[in-house]
């Protein structure tokens, strides 16, 4: 079984669910235009990923072949509506601006991912962290995305002004397709990265 | 007992379900209360901040909004209040866009000679594009734009029409149905303002 | 009573497809649209498949939605039961399938399975239920942006035929490239709003 260290490396990195696998965008690329609500969305699918992965590994035993996947889309279902329950009680401003996204992090194919794969053979605490990098590694990539976007789409970094009021908006950048670039830029990027390391291994 | 059989199946399943959606109403019972004075809260916002008021906390948002007097007119609840010597009436709307409604509240100066600002209560417009309705710069076009001929009108994208005189603001990029909607909303709800306002007795 | 009712069945099916396309403008039914748009025999396959399963989860969904979560007061289960119905419709529709034709079975019911976790189709329960949509209005906008979709996708293979034979560079190859593609259609794309503004 891999260490903890290696497992974050494996899923930030070497095995990044995005830049690797382009695994899961659907649910959160729409909220990439401000780095805020990136921030709750990604922390939310790292929290359902996490826990889903934790739960799936401790009930793997228990859970009948025939109903595995239904089984599981329920943990994962019932975290997500836990993370739906808090956003509007604690932070409802965010609920309002993320809308639907939060539902959609049930069909965040990483999440199943990485039930399937992985917490159905390990043990529960290490599952978690499994699911927790992976999250993670998914979190660098969007706000990666999303800093530029507000960046240059609004002149601010988290909702504070940091470009000078003489600065023009792109409009682009608070546009979708603006964020297909910006990740197929850091696609790109990684891989050209990944492949240099190759070829020095 | 064999893990695979029918039975275990079919009452595995149902325990599961029963302990999430138990734990899930017990969640959601708690958080109600919550919720709900959250809802007015955002509600109670969304009306100064149409006023143009302004405000930091919730408590600040308290103690102004008690400010404000409620009137109710042929059943439509309008809110007013003394600003800066100019009686300023705001009124809670819903229309069509181009996906769902539009929720939000727009302020006018009482004798209709200019919009004092509008808020931005729910959408459910394409973000980055109809979404945009929710940023400042659009809802800024609105404080203390002249209302010419009963109407501010919505004309084309990138028009950069700063003069507040001129009754028109810019649309949104790439949205036009949704800028169309909003124009559609404008003129509606002005028109409503003007009936009930004209009508006398406010 | 309600808003939404005003909104004209005609322009909600036409934004759904092509200005407001759910793929191009929301990013819904990302994970299969890439894999799968190598080939385009497959990529009409799965449009046909989501754009039938959407027509049919929507309608399903608005009705347990309006006669069974909002009079029991269940709403905040939503996100399981959709899914759910989503699952057991789609199950549902590669037996039929199954049954009535082997034909049909080999050309859209291979794609079922793929289905339930694409997120296009839970994507437009949830905004049919966030929307207030009306039944009708729920299934025009439901086959819409299956249609759009399929458009997406079928736009997408032929454009990567032409890409997988060019030179590309080493990084950018395969996904990289596929993802720029999709940020151009994106525009191009959102460029009808203007020409389809006419009510």
């Amino acid at each position: 079984m891999s260490s903890p260290s290696a497992i974050l490396k494996e899923n930030i990195w070497t095995s990044n669910p995005i830049f690797m696998q382009v695994l899961g965008i659907c649910s959160a690329l729409a909220v990439t235009n401000l780095l805020a609500n990136t921030m709750i969305m990604t922390l939310g699918v790292t929290f359902v990923t996490a826990l889903s992965s934790f739960t799936v590994s401790l009930m793997k035993s228990l859970i009948p072949r025939k109903v595995r996947m239904i089984v599981q889309t329920l943990i994962i279902a019932f975290y997500v509506i836990i993370v739906d329950i808090l956003l509007r009680a604690y932070l409802p401003d965010m609920s309002r601006a993320l809308g639907p996204y939060v539902g959609l992090i049930i069909t965040n194919c990483i999440i199943m991912g990485r039930a399937e794969a992985f917490a159905q053979s390990n043990p529960p605490l290490i599952s978690a962290w499994d699911g927790a990098t992976s999250g993670f590694g998914y979190m660098a990539v969007l706000l990666a995305i999303a800093f530029v976007r507000e960046l240059l789409g609004f002149g601010t970094v988290f909702g504070f002004q940091v470009l000078p009021g003489s600065f023009e908006p792109w409009i682009i950048m608070v546009t979708p397709p603006s964020a297909f670039f910006l990740l197929g830029i850091i696609i790109w990027a990684g891989k050209t990265v990944m492949n240099r390391e190759g070829a020095a291994a | 007992m064999n893990k695979q059989s029918l039975l275990y199946t079919v009452v595995f399943t149902f325990v599961v379900s029963f302990v999430f959606v138990l734990f899930l109403s017990f969640a959601n019972e708690t958080t109600r209360p919550l919720v709900e004075l959250n809802r007015e809260l955002a509600r109670q916002r969304s009306i100064l901040a149409a006023m143009g008021i302004p405000f930091s906390s919730p408590e600040e948002v308290q103690q102004q909004f008690s400010e404000v007097e409620q009137l109710t007119r042929d059943e439509i609840t309008l809110f007013r209040r003394q600003i800066d010597g100019r009686t300023v009436v705001a009124k809670e709307f819903v229309g069509a866009g181009l996906w769902g409604p539009i929720e939000g509240v727009l302020a006018v100066t009482a004798d209709l000679e200019r919009t004092i600002g509008i808020e931005i209560v729910d959408q459910n417009e394409t973000p980055g594009l109809g979404g945009r309705i929710t940023e400042d710069w659009f809802k800024d076009q609105l404080r203390g734009q002249r209302i010419v001929d009963g109407a501010v009108r919505v004309g084309s994208p990138g028009d950069g029409d700063t003069d507040p005189d001129g009754g028109v603001m810019d649309a949104i990029t790439g949205a036009t149905r949704t800028s169309e909607s909003m124009g559609v909303i404008l003129r509606d709800e002005l028109q409503r303002l003007a009936d009930i306002l004209n009508g006398g007795n406010v | 009573m309600n808003a939404t009712q005003l909104i004209n069945p005609f322009s909600l099916f036409f934004a759904s497809i092509i200005t407001s396309n759910i793929l191009l403008a929301n990013f819904l039914g990302m994970c299969s649209f890439i894999s799968i748009s190598k080939d385009m025999k497959s990529s009409n396959g799965l449009g046909l498949a989501v754009t039938v399963v959407l027509t049919v989860t929507t309608g399903i969904n608005w009705a347990i939605l309006n006669y069974v979560l909002i009079p029991l007061n269940l709403e905040y289960l939503r996100f399981i039961v959709f899914i759910i119905s989503i699952a057991a419709a789609v199950q549902m529709l590669e037996m039929i399938i199954d049954r009535v034709s082997q034909a049909l079975y080999l050309s859209l019911g291979i794609f079922l399975p793929l289905i339930t976790v694409n997120c296009a189709i839970l994507g437009v329960s949830l905004f049919m239920e966030i929307r207030g949509y009306t039944f009708v209005q729920s299934l025009v906008y439901g086959l819409g942006s299956g249609l759009g979709w399929w458009l997406a996708i079928m736009l997408l293979s032929a454009i990567r035929k032409k890409t997988d034979k060019s030179k590309i560079a080493p990084g950018l190859q395969g996904p990289g490239i596929t993802v720029i593609t999709i940020g151009f259609m994106a525009m191009a794309f959102i460029g009808f709003s203007g020409m389809l503004a006419v009510q």
